[in-house]
């Protein structure tokens, strides 16, 4: 009953004005971001922690989720409408979204695909209330050792599922790592790539390095684009109806959606999209009529929506339970409440558990929130696709440049943005991922003292991390996903670890 | 197939890496690398200036064989890169100087028209607008404390 408790408590605190604006506020903008091509939800999560600085860590919290949350609904709108994913997590919906639209059926699919992200959030939600508290537990008996394990394992895992060259990924995650240890060295005061620099005694902030990444460089990649304006069909609210059929064809594919979805937020890497690439995969595999997808059938609409938005609940898990951020979203959340000086891991359930409750009724209310909004505003949202970005990208470059400023009143940061933003844009032309990147420097500091406190304990002999049974499970599972990832190339296609679809875009 | 500027840029990029990985572990090696009993401050850098190393040099090779890969940017794309990062420099530089009203209203109107938008009125309406915008978000509301420069 404790749970049931909190949990009332949690809604108790959500309910407050501030609250509920920041909710309604982070839906409303990650929907709009997530409608707009371009600009992702990373970068405007990064972009918002200036303004959440003034409110409280659940506020902020609450506040980016919501815009997390609000893309991935936001995302299917373009898709659909206009064969143009709105972020990269809605690029399968496009396959059959864009064909039901062709027949007519756009007002269906963006209502299926409403419905079913709110049964994807709510299902993802419950499964974050239930199964978080549980593994913060399970996590207390973390030491050292088994923290350093499952940094090793999560490294393996994000440098080989962000991108198709994991050594590209790898090389990603060393440099962020590097990044992180510039400053002072809180374990034993010694001051390490400053060159006498006092601004860089203090470190290089984590801000102005994910909003370069995430969004100077695709500021500068629309900039550099040719624009083509988009056709967006004209939805009225009676097109919204979806005939008895297509219900009954939804179903079960949400329900899939939302629970695979949840498991693979798990997985470290770019977790909202594999999930609809996995999704739509099953979802074609187990189908009656397979030839009917990538022609307008509706389970490959659904499937993936809902499995993108319980996802983002799964993905919470790591970073709530262990302080491990999985992806580049929770990486910008660990930030966020690392401003606040809240330390998100398993101690966050006995010395603030009202942030985890009040986060969790929070999401609730926004999931409603996010319903409300996307249903009757639709047509709205199929409107602000057309914005151009010769309106639209000026503006941000300046709330950029600012919210930057902002944040410590330095023009340091606002140069490391910028540089940033330009090593980024090469990245995303190489093909380099940038998550991996952000994710090393957020969790640089947890991994050297992870580290040095190992070696220390044990007196040097890392051999001896034998002996913990779990860090020697961590290692293992690394270990056998390196040999699985050597071998099938020769094992055939059959073994062949494959999250995308047969047709491309 | 010949070799494009694009892999020649990249694999430049990938070698410049990895003399950063070389010059991090040698500059790391002098803050103390200790034992692995009793690691120093240069232990930890040490070995992720030598993963750099090894990434780099592996992606390099891969880099250098590899013949694919159009250029990176057209005359007419770098053209309007250059002009983007310039503005971006010149509103951190002009900023102290003439104040942050003034320099963002005329960073964003530069903005917009390296991005081509046409006419010169639609250009002024979204600079004067995100200038207001930005002084009631964060000047008025959240009081940053902004340089006001020589014009007040």
């Amino acid at each position: 009953m404790e749970g049931f408790d909190l949990l009332y408590n949690g809604f108790i605190n959500s309910l407050t004005m501030v609250n509920l604006f920041a909710c309604f506020i982070g839906a409303l903008i990650g929907t709009i971001v997530g409608v707009l091509p371009g600009l992702g939800p990373t970068a405007t999560m990064a972009l918002m922690l200036p303004f959440t600085l003034s409110y409280g860590p659940t506020t902020g919290l609450i506040m980016m989720t919501g815009v997390w949350y609000g893309a991935m609904y936001g995302g299917s709108t373009t898709s659909i409408l206009v064969n143009i994913p709105g972020e990269a997590a809605s690029v399968v919906t496009c396959l059959d979204g864009y064909q039901m639209s062709k027949k007519g059926r756009a007002g269906a699919a963006l209502a299926m695909v409403a419905v079913g992200s709110f049964v994807a959030g709510t299902l993802g939600i419950l499964g974050l209330q239930f199964f978080a508290p549980f593994l913060g537990n399970a996590a207390l008996s973390f030491g050292p050792p088994e923290f350093l394990s499952f940094m090793i394992l999560a490294f393996v895992l994000l440098s080989n599922l962000s991108s198709d060259a994991p050594l590209k990924g790898a090389l990603m995650i060393a440099f962020g790592l590097f990044l992180s240890s510039i400053g002072i060295n809180p374990m034993d005061s010694y001051p390490r790539f400053t060159f006498g620099s006092d601004t860089l005694m203090q470190g290089i902030d984590f801000l102005p390095i994910a909003m370069g990444l995430f969004g100077i460089s695709e500021i500068l990649n629309i900039a550099l684009e040719t624009y083509v304006k988009p056709e967006v069909n004209k939805i009225r609210l009676k097109d919204l109806y979806p005939s008895r059929e297509e219900v009954r064809r939804s179903i079960a594919p949400t329900l899939r959606g939302s629970v695979l979805g949840f498991f693979v937020g798990l997985l470290p890497g770019p977790c909202t999209v594999i999930s609809t690439f996995v999704s739509y995969s099953l979802e074609k595999r187990i189908a009656k009529n397979p030839g009917a997808f990538g022609h307008g059938a509706v389970e490959g609409v659904v499937a993936p929506e809902s499995a993108n938005n319980s996802a983002v609940m799964g993905s919470m898990i790591p970073l709530l339970t262990l302080g491990i951020p999985f992806a580049a979203p929770s990486a910008i959340m660990l930030a966020g409440l690392r401003m606040h000086n809240v330390e998100p891991g398993p101690m966050l359930f006995t010395t603030n558990p009202d942030v985890f409750w009040t986060f969790i009724a929070a999401m609730y209310l926004g999931n409603i929130m996010l319903l409300i909004l996307n249903l009757p505003l639709v047509g709205l949202f199929g409107k602000i696709a057309v914005i151009r970005p010769q309106i639209l990208m000026p503006v941000i470059s300046l709330i950029c440049l600012v919210g930057v400023y902002s944040v410590r009143n330095s023009f340091f940061d606002v140069w490391v943005m910028i540089a940033a933003g330009v090593v980024g844009f090469f990245l995303l032309k190489w093909k380099y991922p940038i998550a991996p990147f952000i994710i090393g420097v957020v969790l640089g500091p947890t991994t050297e003292n992870s580290l040095r406190q190992t070696l220390m304990t044990f007196k040097g002999d890392l051999s001896l991390i034998l002996n913990r049974r779990l860090s020697v499970t961590l290692l293992a599972l690394a270990v056998a996903f390196l040999a699985y990832k050597f071998a099938s190339p020769y094992l055939g296609k059959k073994f062949a670890l494959k999250v995308e679809p047969d047709n491309t875009l | 197939m010949e070799k494009t500027s694009g892999s020649r840029l990249e694999a430049c990029f990938v070698f410049l890496m990895f003399v950063l990985g070389v010059v991090i572990t040698a500059i790391s090696w002098g803050y103390g690398f200790g034992s692995l009993r009793r690691p120093g401050p240069g232990l930890y850098p040490v070995f992720i200036g030598v993963m750099i190393c090894i990434f780099t040099l592996s992606i390099l090779v891969s880099t250098v064989r590899s013949k694919a890969g159009g250029p990176v940017l057209d005359k007419e794309g770098a053209k309007r890169l250059l002009l983007m990062a310039g503005t971006f420099c010149l509103w951190i530089v002009a900023m102290p100087l003439l104040g942050y009203v003034v320099v963002t209203c005329l960073a964003t109107y530069a903005f917009c028209k390296i991005m081509k938008l046409e006419g010169w009125w639609k250009p002024l309406a979204v600079s004067v607008g995100t200038t207001l915008f930005i002084y009631l978000m964060f000047d008025y509301w959240l009081y940053v404390d902004f340089p006001r420069g020589i014009l007040g």
